[in-house]
């Protein structure tokens, strides 16, 4: 049961840096955009990794977000976050100029091609927040880039002009079709699946299992890597709490997310028992 | 810091076991430097995986966890982990974890021929499944695992201490009398917390788990103290420690060296940061 088969995170690139607000803009209904200036992050984060935030006062455990955008020449770094408990209601209501702790980048990013590729983005709510990096990162090296984003409803939608420009193509969708079309992001899937090489999704679980499924089936020749969630202790494998199921070799292992993932191949995951496992810790 | 039996350490400050996995995590990160000793993740005969999701939840000032003891098993400690020590200034000590006395006996006996771990520390907070007791609350149960331990051993025994007892010091001169080399107290306190959404604890099984964090501080402090009072051996203080004046207070009180716990989560430079504070105090004598 060596845990240790699978890649792990390179720790090596971990910084504890004192980092300080620029601002946060509220894109949403609990849904912000926080801002800040954090010279080594900005130079070092790859799409895909995160960083554990601390604010004082508040809680005692650092809480992990995505990398959601990355300025190096300014020394910035941002997060998109929804206020869901104490931590990122704190993180919501900083005020320019007050400092938090970031430790990062942690955990192991999405994969870039070697060779040309068309890359799908699938994000569903919150799960957009990997997504400007990766899409940066992508259309710098001349990669074609397909956008789909699906929320509840409009007002729950990031931004499309929050993006990078030169996406090759755009769809969004919500639950109540309140912007763009009405449905699910896997409504939307098959269409978009053509032609294409590889498929990055971040959300929630069930969406991640079922765009995993979807793309096996339509688009067998793409490579998917999506971006997991788990309750995590440290973020840098010494508390064992972000246990998640994976396989490897077709054999089920215990898996650390903040090692070995967040972002993990479809196939390297344990969907059905991952789906049996609670969301959340409350 | 004379800890018995040939174990000395550069620094007093150590790192708890379970909040530092084997070293390694802190080594890549740059955070090893100057601690005293490491103590690992507790240690099995077999692999264990832990216990199913969820295992943490924070709650005021502190944590709630169960891990359920997953490792990899003494084996691969052994013979993996254990060349990977070569070289590091800090002491590392295998945390020993087991169902039965006959288990710790066997992961003890394994480790004696390791050059590379400098010491023992035996876990006797498992429950028993031989006897259905738990070791670490029955004086009886408690010496006569440490003896055991101490036959198949050459190197330094420290035994670490549950406070979930009416009289920990009770527990402290029976272990000594056992023939430990030093006591270390305390582990984590038995702790619930409830989901009123979910009309249930939080943390699977029967609920409860172990509390660490600033929260137990006073609380491991007074333990502590008693202990202090009671043993001749030397007595490490765990608990709730977050800060180098944390530290101070343990060492004041009369622990001959601390372990950092849960802070390694949040503040993962600390442990190293306090040794250099306290070496400058002339702590690190
Ligand atoms: C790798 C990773 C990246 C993430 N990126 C983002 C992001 O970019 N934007 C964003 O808004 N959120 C993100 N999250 C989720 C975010 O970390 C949680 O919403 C946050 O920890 C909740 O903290 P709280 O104090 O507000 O809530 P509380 O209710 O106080 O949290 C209680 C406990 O639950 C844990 N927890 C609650 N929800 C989650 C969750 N969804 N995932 C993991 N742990 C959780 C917390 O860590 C905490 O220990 C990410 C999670 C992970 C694991
Ligand atoms: C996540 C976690 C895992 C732990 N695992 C072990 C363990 O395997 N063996 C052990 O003896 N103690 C274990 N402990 C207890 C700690 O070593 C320490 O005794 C306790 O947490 C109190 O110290 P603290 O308040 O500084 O964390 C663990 C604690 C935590 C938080
Ligand atoms: S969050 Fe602590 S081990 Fe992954």
């Amino acid at each position: 049961m060596s845990p240790f088969q699978l890649p792990e995170s390179d720790l090596s690139r971990a910084r504890d840096e004192a980092a300080t607000c620029i601002g946060v803009d509220e894109l949403g209904p609990n849904l912000h955009l926080l801002t800040l200036e954090a010279a080594t992050a900005s130079r070092a984060a790859l799409p895909g990794e995160f960083a554990q935030l601390q604010v004082e006062p508040g809680p005692l455990l650092r809480r992990p977000f995505s990398f959601c955008d990355l300025d190096p020449g300014r020394g910035t770094v941002s997060f998109y976050l929804r206020v869901y408990g104490e931590g990122t209601r704190r993180l919501a209501h900083l005020t320019p100029g007050s400092t938090v702790r970031l430790l990062g980048p942690l955990g192991r990013g999405f994969s870039l091609p070697e060779t040309r590729a068309s890359s799908l983005l699938v994000a569903g709510g919150v799960g957009a927040a990997p997504f400007p990096h990766l899409a940066t990162q992508l259309l710098a090296r001349g990669e074609r880039v397909h956008w789909l984003n699906g929320a509840a409803g409009s007002d729950q939608l990031f931004p499309l002009r929050r993006m990078p420009g030169g996406l090759a193509g755009s769809v969004q969708v919500t639950d109540d079709g309140s912007s763009g079309r009405r449905g699910l992001v896997t409504d939307a899937l098959p269409e978009l699946l053509g032609g294409v090489d590889r498929v990055y999704a971040c959300g929630p679980n069930p969406m991640l299992q079922a765009v995993s499924e979807m793309a096996a089936r339509l688009r067998p020749e793409a490579l998917v890597e999506v971006s997991i969630e788990a309750p995590m202790g440290c973020g840098f494998g010494t508390c064992l709490g972000c246990s998640i199921p994976l396989r490897f070799r077709g054999a089920p292992v215990p898996g650390l997310c903040c090692r070995q993932g967040p972002v993990l191949g479809a196939d390297q995951v344990d969907w059905e028992a991952l789906r049996r496992q609670p969301a959340h810790l409350e | 810091m004379v800890i018995g039996r040939g174990l000395t350490l550069e620094s007093p400050v150590g790192a708890a076991s379970g909040t530092f996995g084997y070293g390694f995590e802190a080594e890549r990160m740059g955070n090893l430097a100057g601690l005293g000793a490491i103590f690992t993740k507790g240690t099995t005969i077999e692999p264990r995986p832990g216990n199913a999701p969820p295992r943490i939840a924070e709650v005021p000032a502190g944590m709630l966890n169960s891990i359920g003891l997953q490792n990899p098993g003494v084996e691969v400690v052994a013979t993996e982990y254990a060349p990977r020590w070569r070289g590091w200034a800090a002491k590392v000590i295998v945390n020993v974890a087991g169902s039965t006395i006959e288990d710790y006996v066997r992961v003890c006996r394994r480790l004696d021929r390791v050059p590379e771990v400098a010491g023992i520390e035996l876990n006797i907070s498992c429950p028993n499944i031989a006897h259905g007791l738990d070791l670490g609350v029955d004086p009886r149960a408690a010496a006569a695992c440490t003896r055991a331990v101490r036959a198949v051993t050459e190197k330094a025994v420290i035994v670490k201490l549950t406070p979930n007892v009416t009289d920990i010091a009770e527990i402290g001169r029976a272990v000594q009398d056992g023939g430990a080399d030093a006591v270390s107290a305390v582990n984590t306190y038995l702790g619930m917390k409830w989901s009123r959404a979910r009309g249930k604890p939080v943390l699977p099984g029967t609920g409860t788990a172990g509390l660490s964090g600033p929260a137990i501080k006073p609380l491991a402090m007074a333990a502590v103290a008693r202990l202090v009072a009671a043993l001749t051996i030397p007595v490490i203080g765990i608990g709730g420690i977050a800060s180098t004046d944390d530290a101070r207070d343990f060492l004041e009180l009369g622990a001959r060296a601390i372990q950092i716990g849960t802070a390694n989560f949040y503040l993962p430079g600390l442990a190293a940061s306090c040794a250099a504070e306290l070496r400058q105090d002339g702590g690190a004598a």
